[in-house]
């Protein structure tokens, strides 16, 4: 199918947060509670419209387990977003946050977009971050944030579709250099390049990854 | 004594490629001294190669191993190779086959031409063509020296390198184009079968070896030896000359025929009819056999082979009451293991076999012995089970690591191939076995605790052995081959890749040279293969099979390595084609998951871990997973200590 974008995305968190339930439910817009743990990386696509921009997401889903990191941390490379999960009823997956944000900005690319996404919010019952603290993380470290639940699909949809929606912003203000791959974007060929698309290699590092 | 001159065989690209790879060492074996061995007809061995072999069947492991050796006697020089004594590597190749494959000093005036082979998987081999036509079977340099060997005849004959393919080597050839010109126009092209194909071959080539032909047709009165060969002898060195040929050209004509984005003419000649019957004393042209040639679709079918043996049918009931003597003991661990690595296990047998490749019952017990290790360990489980069972919530509540080990292993017991009926639904009873035996193992080996992908190890073993203690011991025996997996440091995980890398390097190194341009020399997309043993990228009697197969040690404890480099080379086409960066490498490989057939891959598995032969097992440094640690290993399993769960 043609684009006229694909971003590339990685889903990161602590095992156990819903980072594969959350791609199922996105994708495939079911939740399935009886699939495989993750091993390495996991695959998922679909295909979006921003502002009548056929958009395809490609979204890779990684590995929680801390052991496994040194080899996840090499996935990272060239995403143009990233969601990054915790789960709302478990606290240590809150509080390991911070870990993952520094991996993400050692080994992502600076200008990556980043979604945090409180999980399981279907279980308030058990909640065991307040929605205050999740925001207020988020805007301490100048993320996205949303709860949302991939069991009951609350806010799965949107969470993908806002980051996408940010990047595409990006995109349209100059901030990537979209010819160059490894910002996680290709230009498809059903792309009619944006504002700042049409630039070569040179004139868009003006706006490009000098953070 | 290798000086320079216009044909210097230095200027090769390959050599200096085959130098570069690595562990695959070119070894001049001066040791016999090129003068000092003289007999007594005052003959001058000027080369000797140890270690050359023969192939007189497609599976490679049967070989038979001889001696090559050059002699000069006054002006004549003459080739020799002689099998060793009694070393066959296989019963079935006999005496009788040895003695029909000797080659008794062929003079060079009768030989036409030497093709060298030095592919980029495999040995490095010759093929040498008489003036009749005749080949004899592939010599195989297992420790290299084709180049060396080259040297040496062209110091006494006169050796060209053919302007048309520089691997092959013209002897006695005359270079004067007009007597070229003369003997072609002699020679109707009409004559060498290379002419039905209706694709052009490329025309000099025929020329060429016509022309060397007829300018060894009037020395051949000299030389009877080859002559006196038996024309039985004889077709069936042509006819094992194809035969190898294709089953060669299909294991490594792959890296010439698929390389990428090398064009020569191995494609053209890998597409042209072959001559119908190769076997010939009619002087006809015959240096093309050396050409990977595809014979017409029939012949294709007959030889479709590849260098593994067949897969035999799993071991089954009745068989495997052979293997035992009276009182239980497996009399022959070995030939046990050997068909075990070949055909695999009939599905009943594995609870009882399975136990006995992973060194849970040892060959040399016998059934009483077998039942009363069953009682004893199952009272050494059911103590070490009880050292978590006994936490009451109170001490959980302080036992921070106990309680995370815990909730891990929970939440990846139900999340472990839940669609086999066996551990689907709601309060699956052996989903809680799981998820015990994992816990327990977690105290019996508290410093490599419980990591993502145990689950995935235990499952076909509970699956298999329908026994808690009986499945933890034997889950015990696994994790003492694999537990390095799981290092917190990912060392065991690192030093298998590396060996992986090595040995592409080693097999393919086009391939290779392709992973490092691409930045995919780290070889991650392959860790999911080598964690859980390919369990997820076959399905799950193909993983259980595989995995027997991998437990036998058969030829190699590192089997799984060369059964990585098999899946890759099999798409290497579609990986260096399509220009697969490393992000697309990793989709492709995951995306692989249930599409790869098991028995050719082990077949050609087998045949890259027998070619590599010791240059394999050089790529893998001692001690990497599955080997057992080093001893001297302080600790088996290096963690950082905050981080075990
Ligand atoms: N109630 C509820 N449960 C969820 C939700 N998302 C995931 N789960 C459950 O949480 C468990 C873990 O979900 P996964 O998606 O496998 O977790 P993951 O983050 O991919 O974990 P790793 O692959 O190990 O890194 C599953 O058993 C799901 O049933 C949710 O939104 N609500
Ligand atoms: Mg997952």
């Amino acid at each position: 199918m043609s684009y006229a974008y694909l971003f590339k995305y990685i889903i990161i968190g602590d095992t156990g947060v819903g980072k594969s339930c959350l791609l199922l439910q996105f994708t495939d817009k079911r939740f399935q509670p009886v699939h495989d743990l993750t091993i390495g990386v996991e695959f998922g696509a679909r295909m979006i419209t921003i502002e009548n921009k056929p958009i395809k997401l490609q979204i890779w889903d990684t590995a929680g387990q801390e052991s496994f990191r040194s080899i996840t941390r090499s996935y990272y490379r060239g995403a143009a977003g990233a969601l990054l999960v915790y789960d709302i009823t478990r606290r240590e997956t809150f509080n390991h946050l911070v870990s993952w944000l520094e991996d993400a900005r050692q080994h992502a690319n600076p200008n990556m977009t980043i979604m945090l996404v409180g999980n399981k919010c279907d279980l308030a019952h058990r909640r065991a971050v307040s929605t205050e603290e999740g925001e207020q993380f988020a805007k301490e470290h100048g993320l996205i944030f949303m709860e949302a639940s991939a069991k009951t699909a609350q806010n799965v949809e949107e969470a993908f579709i806002k980051t996408a929606s940010t990047i595409y912003k990006k995109i349209q203000d100059g901030v990537f250099d979209v010819s160059n791959e490894s910002y996680g974007i290709k230009v498809g060929y059903g792309g009619i390049p944006g504002p700042s698309g049409g630039r070569d290699g040179s004139s868009s590092q003006v706006g490009g990854c000098c953070s | 004594m290798l000086e320079p001159d216009a044909h210097d065989l230095s200027d090769d690209a390959d050599y200096a490629a085959s130098v570069q790879q690595g562990p695959v060492s070119i070894t001049r074996n001066d040791s016999l001294g090129r003068s000092s061995l003289n007999d007594p007809e005052g003959a001058e061995v000027v080369y000797t190669k140890d270690n050359v072999a023969i192939h007189p069947t497609q599976f490679a492991s049967e070989r038979i191993s001889g001696r090559l050796k050059l002699i000069k006697q006054g002006n004549a020089l003459s080739m020799t190779w002689l099998p060793y004594k009694g070393q066959s590597s296989n019963a079935r190749l006999s005496e009788k086959d040895k003695n029909l494959y000797t080659i008794r000093a062929v003079q060079f005036s009768d030989i036409r031409s030497i093709r060298r082979h030095t592919p980029t998987l495999g040995w490095q081999y010759i093929i040498v063509v008489m003036s009749s036509g005749l080949a004899f079977p592939p010599l195989y340099f297992y420790n290299g020296g084709v180049r060396e060997f080259l040297a040496t005849i062209k110091q006494h004959v006169v050796l060209v390198r053919s302007a048309d393919d520089a691997n092959v080597f013209l002897v006695n050839d005359f270079e004067n184009p007009l007597q070229r010109t003369l003997s072609s126009l002699e020679l109707p092209r009409a004559l060498t079968p290379m002419c039905e194909s209706p694709t052009t071959p490329d025309p000099d080539k025929g020329e060429l070896d016509k022309s060397s032909n007829i300018f060894q047709n009037g020395r051949r009165q000299k030389h009877h030896e080859a002559r006196d060969i038996s024309i039985q002898v004889l077709e069936k060195f042509s006819l094992v000359t194809r035969f190898a040929r294709e089953t060669t050209s299909q294991l490594f004509g792959d890296s010439q025929y698929d390389s990428y984005p090398s064009n020569d003419g191995w494609k053209n000649s890998a597409l042209s009819p072959a001559p119908k019957r190769i076997t010939s004393l009619d002087n006809s042209p015959q240096v093309r056999d050396e050409v990977p040639v595809a014979a017409d679709p029939v012949e294709i079918e007959k030889l479709s082979l590849v260098w593994g043996k067949p897969r035999q049918a799993p071991l089954g009931q009745e068989e495997w009451a052979t293997f035992l003597d009276a009182e239980g003991r497996v009399m022959d661990s070995k030939s046990l293991k050997k068909r075990i690595f070949y055909g695999g296990i009939e599905h009943n047998l594995r609870k009882e076999v399975w136990r006995f490749l992973l060194g849970y019952y040892s060959y040399e017990s016998t059934f009483a012995e077998r039942e009363y290790l069953i009682s004893v360990k199952q009272l050494e489980y059911d103590t070490i089970k009880k050292q978590w069972q006994s936490i009451s919530p109170e001490q959980a509540k302080r036992f921070t690591k106990f309680r995370e080990r815990k909730g891990l292993i929970d939440k990846d017991v139900v999340r472990t191939d839940r669609s086999l009926s066996f551990y689907d639904g709601d309060d699956n009873p052996n989903v809680y076995l799981m998820r015990d035996i994992l816990l327990t193992y977690s105290f019996y080996n508290f410093d490599l605790g419980y990591c993502q992908g145990m689950s995935d190890l235990l499952s076909p073993i509970l699956y298999v052995m329908r026994d808690e203690s009986e499945s933890f011991w034997c889950f015990v025996q696994l994790m003492e081959r694999l537990g390095p997996n799981f290092n917190r440091d990912q060392s065991g995980m690192h030093s298998q890749l590396f060996a992986l890398s090595k040995l592409v390097e080693v097999l393919d190194s086009p391939l290779h040279n392709y992973f490092k341009q691409n930045d995919c020399l780290n070889y991650f997309f392959c860790f999911r293969w080598l964690l859980i043993q390919f369990k997820r990228q076959f399905e799950y009697d193909k993983t259980m099979c595989i995995w027997e197969v991998l437990w036998t040690h058969h030829l190699s404890e590192h089997l799984h390595l060369y059964v990585c480099v098999a899946i890759l080379k099999r798409y290497r086409r579609k990986i260096i084609g399509e220009q697969m960066d490393f992000d697309t490498l990793l989709k492709f490989i995951n995306e692989l998951s249930g599409q790869i057939d098991l028995d050719s891959t082990l077949r050609e598995a087998e045949a890259l871990c027998i070619c590599a032969g010791e240059n394999g097992a050089a790529c893998i440094p001692p001690g990497t997973p599955p080997s057992l640690p080093l001893e001297d290993d302080s600790s088996a399993y290096p963690q950082l200590d905050d981080e075990i769960l």
